[in-house]
């Protein structure tokens, strides 16, 4: 979409016109749907959460600067929306699953929506989501969305030396996990 | 900057590729890559994860959600006024309902009068009930509400549709009101028959 096309949808959005707030869903959909997607692992509640963040997007779009692009403004409200979702659901669990989840084995993973992709990128998705959550939504934030650490830790509501700790630790255990997948 | 082997630890490096390093500690870094083959080896590890992850392909939505989108910000605009009056109107019935149903009891001496802190409790309880008076109407007025729209209008943390605003503040208001009437209704009532005859002693 060319960038003053969208300042004009987003300004019809800002006084409400739906239909134009339709043409801005179509548009960045799949963009969103993926930063669900990486850090859930679930297409369905992938689909849920890109649904919610769109959604929330519009309500609270007099918090949106138009002199900024809203593509990386809407990503990076669904990669939160999608830590809080983890987070309430974590609350939700009991310890043991808890630990069970991270560890989880990654072909049990929404196989069928990797099927288009090449066997190195399908490999990089399941090694994602084998990161314990926390770690997905920093390396989401940081390698997708190229923020920087004071604004991950702004997004994710966290101390800047403990975002830096997750960053570091998912980096480490994805390097691990290729580093096995080599020896194989 | 290094561990015993005078190699650069992992974590330093990630952080000069990330470009966070200040000027002189990246110099010290740039320099020990340049001369050791076995960081060098590491360096490029890495930069080859960060090339993979940033250029892993995305999947395609297989539908369109658009148009889901949209329908629901439409049912919620054409909710919002229904919602928004009837909480004015529950709320404002509730209110007086129980604001002038509570201090006519007390007057009949069917509940006690009560002072200070007592009064309190009272006005608490009061806004207490409001609330459940409050919500059991919007269940009774029939309102063909989706429970998670009702959720999200209560929910403080998240933003109403334009148009709207929040049902706390209309109980809240009704609350305000009930403490209000029972204040004065209360403070027009004669003292209890005890206090007047600990006067008389």
């Amino acid at each position: 979409m060319a960038e003053a096309g969208e300042d004009a949808l987003i300004m019809q959005v800002q006084t409400g016109d739906l239909d134009a707030y339709g043409e801005i869903v179509r548009e960045y959909q799949n963009s969103v749907f993926n930063v669900c997607l990486r850090i859930l692992g679930d297409v369905q509640e992938a689909e849920d959460l890109t649904q919610e963040a769109f959604l929330r997007a519009y309500r609270n779009i007099s918090q949106y600067d138009p002199t900024r692009p809203f593509g990386p403004w809407m990503r990076v409200l669904a990669a939160n929306l999608c830590y809080n979702h983890l987070k309430k659901a974590r609350l939700a669990r009991v310890p043991l699953e808890d630990e069970r989840e991270s560890l989880k084995d990654d072909s049990q993973r929404s196989p069928e929506v990797l099927l288009e992709l090449a066997q190195e990128s399908q490999s990089l998705y399941r090694k994602i989501w084998r990161l314990p959550e926390v770690q997905r939504v920093a390396l989401e934030l940081r390698h997708f969305q190229g923020l920087s650490y004071q604004e991950m830790a702004d997004a994710m509501d966290l101390p800047l030396n403990t975002v830096r700790s997750h960053l570091y630790r998912a980096r480490r255990k994805l390097a691990e996990l290729m580093e096995e997948e080599n020896d194989d | 900057m290094t561990d015993e082997n005078k190699h650069i630890n992992l974590d330093q490096l990630w952080a000069y590729l990330d470009g966070v390093l200040d000027p002189s500690q990246a110099e010290v870094i740039q320099s020990h890559l340049e001369d050791c083959p076995l960081c060098q080896a590491e360096s490029n590890r890495l930069e080859i994860l960060t090339s993979q992850l940033e250029t892993l392909p995305e999947v395609s939505l297989k539908k369109d959600l658009s148009s889901l989108v949209v329908a629901r910000l439409k049912e919620e605009r054409s909710l919002s006024p229904a919602i928004t009056w009837t909480l004015v109107i529950e709320a404002v019935a509730a209110g007086a309902v129980i604001g002038v149903l509570i201090p006519a009891f007390q007057a009949a001496g069917w509940l006690p009068r009560l002072q200070g802190i007592g009064l309190a409790l009272q006005a608490a309880a009061n806004l207490f009930l409001t609330q459940l008076a409050s919500s059991w109407l919007v269940w009774w007025a029939g309102l063909k509400l989706q429970a998670s729209q009702l959720m999200t209008s209560f929910n403080l943390l998240e933003s109403l549709p334009l148009g709207a605003f929040s049902p706390w503040i209309l109980i809240g208001a009704a609350g305000g009101l009930v403490v209000l009437i029972n204040v004065l209704l209360l403070g027009r009532q004669p003292l209890p028959n005890n206090n007047h005859k600990q006067l008389q002693v």
